[in-house]
């Protein structure tokens, strides 16, 4: 235990002072707070518009107050959840490789290899420190998220929303950490790092852009802006009834989607975000049992990946690589 | 009996069909400074790795201090210490950082104390909080020797230790090895193309070629059995006729 401590102390040393993982993560934070704030700020005047339609209405003498429009401040972090969804995992694994590959290139794992540590330390050290460095990233960015969705949006954070901001923050440490165990697995078990990165860009690739990208595609939702039934003025029961003669259609994107790591957090944390329709505003438990297998396949693909990189990052497997 | 610091029997090590070291048999005693000597390719390498637990034998073994290095693999990484060939440690540490780390993974619970001691041992104090991305290639090699010593090891091994120094790096490593030898009765095994620093250095020497053992004795014996040779480099060249000019 001491070693693991040991290695991630000197992992988290070594990172704070990295400018690529600096550069990294200040793009990282750029681009999520600007969608945030570029929602925000559109949220803040949908709300003005409206605030000002009902002064307008009062001061003519009019009684009737118009309903309000359906403003919900967490689906504002929508574009920040896709861009951690895809940058993110791309982060994650460039630092997971950087992890091992730096020490490869310096010289530094036979050195490590012949002192008397443990036989996990290296790996799960490494993976210890990045995922202590992401879990304060992503506190530090869905803090900042949400007080700008507060302050430029100006829309009110409930008790319930920071209990679900508190599910996705998990939800999003534990994919970014899944993304980087499965860097520092493929570039362990490889003797060339321009292989091991080439093969974990490949899978995220496929496991990130494509398969989403195919199922999305595959939505009847996404054919139009606003959503196909929607457009064309279909009922929410007649759209069940049109899409039951579907349902191989569907079953075979549920299936596409469901094959993505990435699909499975989404799916998360749009549900408890309330960005996914049927589950806005609906209580954290009944939202939390609707989504438990994403949750349980997520939380077991991390634990998969962690154990992989620490199973093929052993003296045995490291030592086979350097010679 | 007091065991050798260093011993091997009939040690072989191949890479699929290229055979690297063939029935290596050595013995090390305690206290010696030992030079590995032979040609790029002759095996010198590969026979560090082997002894410092980084490779396994194909076949024979080999043991550091009396402990197997294959069966007891963690007490005799315990008991060695290793600066490898071009090692670069963390640029973006200090030098308290990096000895701090390396204190740590040797078993050293508080290592400020003893990182202290060998600072001043090496003459290397006044640079504690430096990172080493500053650090000169001389510089750099005392902090590889510092923390290989640092868990004070029986058994040093160097793996070209002088390779890339100016005469001036030599000359302070050549200082640092001979004291570590006397001071602390550290057995210091090294690989070196430089034979002028094996003669000012070692005790007894070895020399592979193409991973057999054609050569080994004290130093004193060696330049003894070759009363006509002028230098330890002519006996060299005759012992190993691959590198013969």
């Amino acid at each position: 235990m001491i070693d693991l401590i040991t290695v991630a102390g000197k992992e988290l040393l070594d990172l704070r002072r990295d400018r690529l993982f600096a550069l990294l993560i200040s793009f990282l934070t750029a681009v999520t707070l600007i969608s945030v704030t570029v929602g925000a700020a559109d949220f803040r005047n949908q709300l003005d518009a409206y605030n000002l339609y009902v002064a307008n209405l009062t001061t003519s003498g009019s009684g009737v107050v118009p309903a309000a429009p359906h403003l919900f401040p967490l689906q504002l972090l929508r574009s920040g959840i896709e861009y951690l969804e895809i940058l993110g995992a791309l982060f994650a694994i460039v630092l997971g490789y950087g992890a091992i590959a730096k020490e490869k290139h310096r010289g530094m794992l036979q050195l490590f290899l012949t002192r008397p540590v443990n036989r996990f330390a290296f790996a799960l050290g490494k993976v210890a420190g990045l995922s202590m460095i992401w879990w304060v990233v992503v506190v530090l960015l869905m803090g900042v998220s949400t007080i700008s969705v507060v302050t430029i949006g100006g829309g009110a954070v409930t008790g319930t929303d920071l209990g679900r901001l508190g599910f996705v923050t998990v939800f999003i440490w534990m994919y970014l950490v899944f993304w980087s165990a499965v860097a520092v697995a493929l570039t362990s078990l490889s003797a060339s790092h321009s292989t091991a990165l080439i093969v974990a860009l490949v899978i995220w690739l496929g496991f990130v852009l494509v398969i989403p990208q195919i199922g999305d595609t595959m939505d009847p939702d996404n054919q139009v802006p606003g959503g196909l039934f929607a457009a064309l003025n279909i009922q929410k029961p007649d759209e069940m009834a049109v899409l039951a003669h579907f349902s191989k259609f569907d079953s075979i994107r549920n299936v596409l989607e469901v094959s993505s790591v990435t699909k499975h957090f989404e799916r998360l944390s749009f549900a408890l975000l309330g960005i996914k329709d049927q589950y806005n505003q609906q209580p954290i438990p009944v939202v939390l049992t609707a989504m438990l297998p994403y949750a349980i396949t997520l939380t077991a693909a991390t634990v998969v990946a962690v154990v992989f990189a620490g199973a093929a990052s052993t003296r045995r497997t490291l030592q086979r690589k350097q010679s | 009996m007091t065991a050798a610091a260093i011993r091997t029997w009939d040690l072989c090590r191949s890479y699929g069909t290229y055979q690297a070291l063939t029935k290596l048999s050595l013995e090390v005693p305690r206290g010696e400074v030992f030079g590995l000597l032979g040609h790029n390719g002759a095996g010198k390498t590969t026979t560090v790795n082997l002894l410092t637990t980084l490779l396994e034998p194909t076949s024979g073994r080999a043991e550091i201090g009396g402990r197997n290095t294959v069966n007891d693999a963690a007490s005799v990484r315990r008991s060695i210490g290793y600066l490898p060939e071009n090692v670069q440690f963390y640029d973006s540490l200090t030098l308290m950082e990096n000895l701090r780390f390396f204190g740590r993974l040797s078993g050293i619970r508080k290592p400020d104390a003893r990182i202290a001691d060998v600072l001043r041992f090496l003459d290397f104090t006044g640079h504690e909080n430096q990172r080493l991305g500053t650090f000169s290639k001389g510089m750099r090699q005392r902090v590889g020797i510092a923390q290989a010593i640092l868990h004070d090891p029986s058994v040093l091994f160097l793996d070209e230790p002088t390779s890339g120094l100016d005469p001036e790096g030599v000359r302070i490593l050549r200082e640092t090895i001979v004291r570590l030898n006397q001071e602390y009765g550290m057995t210091v095994f090294m690989n070196t193309h430089l034979l002028t620093e094996v003669t000012k250095t070692c005790t007894s020497i070895g020399i592979l070629n193409h991973g057999h053992l054609v050569h080994h004795d004290t130093l004193v014996n060696t330049l003894a059995s070759f009363p006509e040779e002028e230098s330890l480099e002519a006996i060299y060249f005759q012992l190993d006729p691959a590198v013969a000019p």
